[in-house]
């Protein structure tokens, strides 16, 4: 029994111990401080935050990992000793860890070897932080016993939390409460009243009115970020989500769009100023023909070459775009300037709040698009592909129109969100269409779930409103997004706001013939 | 029953068919012309600048190569594409330069010269060992992967593997950028083994370098792939692979032990890129956090035109792919820049007018 808990103890251990020294190594223990610093109310952002946050901060990891070490034992009996034991290895464990690389890299600082020539992550400040501006020998050492004690004390934690009566009673007393409060009659008859779906509606079509006005240029771009990466989410989930194609250079689209949009509506290089809507219209078609080129080929191949080809498609576009040959046709690595915003009955709109309005209607009008293409026959077909392509053929599905018009529609899409983007900015370069556009809309559409409409705007406001919010994480984003991607779908593959599949009628389907079978 | 129907779908697949190859014909016969145009009636390069880039192109197909048969490997026994395994390459790399740089401090005077360094001292055991380091870098690297990453998501299907491994592809890129710095490092070499160094040939008159970095990789790469094909051919690991690779189940019932024969293939191909990036440091001489990154996608696209899960297909495609790369530009008088762009353009190429590849077998639909 003991040596059980030990076991797991110093497995969880290990794990954090390894997570901490490169939390360390990347620089993450001064950002993570700075987190708590936020949090608890701190104001800079850049300076180098105060050591009670580190302290904080390193608490919490402790007791991370004495709880997640001290979870309900599978076989022996759910003792505190149980807990205890597995807490503090964990703890101690970790504890060594990071004592350990906290010594190395106190001893070599205090002999003025730098180590920022092959690690530049690890600054000085960032190991007297680490070390609590001791020297290397006590550092390590207060860094060891902190460990273990916020190991024992997160064990402790989730053991009572776990057992003790009062709380059970209490979380059940508060799920009840609210659960009762959904399910009454007053809560129940307002929202099934069919008024009150216009008074909501008239309620979130007024914040979107007024909110652009008042909160100021700043957040107007964030959102207006957020927005464009709404766009460009709804149309990956066509192909991803809907159809079941995962397209990893989803950039390139959106590449050609913003391209094509500022071609024809900026006076360099070609002297073009074409009308904001026509530029607009051709631009999406264009992207649209993309898609359609590029899955002519390989669309009737299995899912797996479509992600490749269209990620070594992004990078032709993007190599296309910086080489010497196309700078006559595109202005090369330089970028376009001075692309045209909208226009409407000879007046100009450009300010920050009219681009604001202009993508919430954008995003209006896509959504719209998505939720009517979603209960489509259409949207079925491709439900049917992405369950099994072979039974949605002998059901008469042509897999291959389908998912054609899937990836094509997809482009599309992301050709109106690159248009926006170019025309906001009044700007488009090469490096605007880097690969790591294609990884946030993936890691957006899969945080939020898949094949889900409000999934996508959960995900899009998560994961490109929040980091503006915390400026603190900026280096490490693309780092959380791989761990993220890697995470969710190990424990949660279907996103945090699961669609809602069909599968209703077949189990209804499966009673009707049930039935039919004893009578 | 139907027949009509049937002899109706079996005519279109066949029309596709002859469009596929129509248009591989139409294009192949556009470059063909082409590279005539350029070589033959402009005649803008000597025979030593052709001799230059093909010799460019074997070291580098070499390389290619051995990332490309990991990707074979894990492919045949997964029917997954490992995203990251670019990415295992450039940790290989970076074991390699920081052997280099490890024993370049520690100092071993001589009596003729007092400054002389491990590395200098010892050259040969030098190289051994930074390989040595890489090998086992990249594969634990390609274990551990596979245990945390792959492994709990074995029966799950293939987008969710798909997106896992770029998930962990990504993972791997911005760790190595946040721990080593996004600026280019130079590894420098033993210097016996100077970039600049190697056997000068003449031909038509003008001389040609061939350096001994470039023959060194060469033959490592040949010998670890002849290696590589003992292994999978005679060894009972080997047979256990390809057991798997044809049916899962049934090799399990034969008493092979799944788990373990899928964990040894990411070592081994983890191995392979491992070596293949430390060649890439010592020969290209610059490693940093995106150093994996298009190798991988390139050797992804050899693996694809010897005919993906086919382990000597992934070798002629690698060889291939490097010498169509770096013979590309010239013999089609285009831009030096754009030679990424030709990788790309054969994947597609190849997927339009023959997707399982030269030396593919006719794969089922489940596999393609």
């Amino acid at each position: 029994m003991r040596s059980s808990a030990l076991d797991k103890g110093i497995r969880t251990g290990v794990i954090f111990g390894i997570v901490i020294v490169t939390m360390f190594l990347i620089g993450f223990t001064v950002a993570g401080a700075g987190l708590v610093g936020k949090f608890f109310g701190a104001s800079s952002s850049y300076s180098t935050p105060s050591l009670v946050y580190f302290v904080i901060f390193m608490i919490l990891i402790g007791a991370w990992a004495g709880s997640s070490a001290s979870t309900r034992p599978l076989v022996e009996a759910d003792t505190f000793k149980y807990a205890a034991t597995t807490g503090v290895s964990a703890g101690l464990i970790s504890g060594l860890f990071a004592a350990v690389i906290g010594f190395i890299f106190g001893t070599l600082s205090a002999n003025r070897i730098d180590p920022r020539t092959y690690l530049p992550s690890v600054s000085p400040e960032s190991i007297r932080m680490f070390l609590f501006n001791q020297n290397a020998l006590t550092g390590s050492l207060m860094l060891l016993v902190l460990l273990t004690a916020s190991g024992l004390a997160g064990a402790a934690l989730s053991f009572f939390l776990r057992n003790s009566d009062r709380v059970k009673s209490g979380a059940r007393k508060a799920s009840d409460s609210v659960s009762g409060i959904v399910q009454s009659q007053r809560v129940s008859s307002v929202v099934n009243n069919p008024y009150s779906r216009y008074v909501f509606l008239f309620i979130v079509a007024a914040v979107l009115i007024v909110l652009p006005r008042t909160w100021g240029g700043y957040w107007n771009y964030v959102f207006g970020t957020v927005g464009i990466y709404i766009i460009l989410g709804l149309g990956l989930n066509i192909i991803t989500g809907w159809a079941g194609q995962l397209v990893i250079g989803y950039v390139a689209f959106f590449a050609i769009g913003a391209y094509t949009f500022a071609l024809l509506t900026a006076p360099e290089p070609h002297h073009l100023t074409w009308n904001f809507w026509l530029a607009l219209g051709i631009a999406v078609l264009v992207s649209a023909l993309a898609g359609l080129l590029i899955g002519l080929p390989i669309l009737n191949l299995r899912g797996d070459y479509l992600a490749i080809v269209t990620l070594g498609f992004a990078e032709i576009i993007r190599i296309l775009l910086k080489s010497d040959l196309m700078t006559p046709y595109t202005a090369g690595p330089r970028g376009i300037r001075d692309i045209a915003g909208p226009s409407l009955l000879g007046k100009s709109f450009l300010s920050d709040v009219d681009f604001m309005y202009l993508i919430i209607l954008a995003v209006l009008v896509v959504t719209f698009l998505a939720n009517r293409l979603q209960n489509s026959r259409t949207g079925k077909a491709w439900y049917a592909i992405n369950l099994d392509e072979t039974v949605a053929r002998a059901t008469g599905v042509n897999a291959f129109t389908s998912k054609l018009l899937a990836l094509s529609l997809s482009a599309g899409i992301a050709g109106l969100a690159g248009v926006l983007f170019a025309s906001r900015n009044q700007f488009t370069g090469p490096d605007d269409h880097a690969l790591m556009v294609s990884i946030n809309v993936i890691c957006l559409v899969i945080v939020g779930g898949i094949g889900n409409i409000p999934g996508i705007f959960l995900g899009a406001f998560a994961l490109k409103g929040l980091p503006e919010i915390l400026r603190e994480t900026e280096s490490f984003r693309l780092l959380i997004f791989g761990v993220l991607l890697i995470v969710m779908m190990r424990l949660r593959p279907e996103g945090f706001l699961p669609a809602k599949r069909p599968e209703l009628e077949k189990a209804s389907a499966q009673n009707t013939l049930e039935k039919e079978a004893q009578s | 029953m139907d027949k009509p129907t049937s002899t109706s779908t079996k005519g279109r697949v066949r029309i596709e068919r002859y469009v596929r190859t129509f248009v591989g014909i139409v294009i192949s016969a556009f470059l063909l012309w082409r590279v005539y145009n350029v070589v033959v009636l402009q005649h803008s390069f000597g025979a030593d600048t052709w001799v230059r880039f093909g010799l460019s192109g074997l070291i580098l197909g070499g390389m290619y190569a051995l990332i490309a048969i990991g990707y074979t490997l894990v492919y045949g026994i997964m029917f997954m594409i490992n995203f990251a395994h670019g990415e295992v390459m450039m940790l290989g790399a970076f074991g390699g330069f920081f052997t280099f740089e490890a024993l370049r401090f520690i100092p071993t005077p001589t009596a003729a010269n007092p400054e002389l360094n491990f590395l200098n001292a010892y050259p040969f055991l030098s190289v051994f060992l930074a390989f040595l380091v890489g090998i086992f870098i990249s594969s634990m690297a390609g274990f551990f992967l596979e245990k945390i990453a792959y492994r709990p998501l074995r029966k799950a299907p293939r987008l969710i593997l798909l997106i896992t491994a770029i998930g962990a592809s990504t993972f791997l890129q911005n760790l190595a950028m946040l721990l080593f710095g996004p600026q280019r490092k130079n590894v420098v070499n033993p210097d016996i083994l100077d970039r600049g160094a190697g056997w000068i040939v003449s031909i038509s008159g003008k001389d040609v370098l061939i350096s001994y970095t470039g023959v060194f990789s060469l033959a490592l790469s040949a010998l670890l792939m002849i290696g590589l094909y003992i292994v999978v051919q005679r060894t009972k690991l080997g047979r256990a692979m390809r057991a798997v690779a044809l049916d899962k189940n049934t090799a399990s019932l034969m008493g092979v032990d799944v788990d373990d024969v899928v964990s040894k293939t990411f070592i081994i191909s983890g191995a392979l890129a491992g070596a293949a990036g430390v060649m890439w440091g010592i020969h290209m001489g610059l490693v940093n956090h995106y150093t994996g990154f298009l190798p991988g996608i390139k050797a992804f696209t050899a693996a694809v035109m010897g005919g993906i899960g086919n382990i000597p297909g992934a070798m002629l495609g690698g060889m291939l792919l490097g010498i169509i790369e770096s013979v590309g530009p010239a013999g089609l008088g285009i831009d030096f820049q754009l030679k990424d762009v030709i990788a790309f353009s054969i994947l597609v190429l190849v997927l339009i007018v023959r997707p399982s590849g030269i030396l593919g077998e006719k794969l089922s639909e489940e596999k393609l």
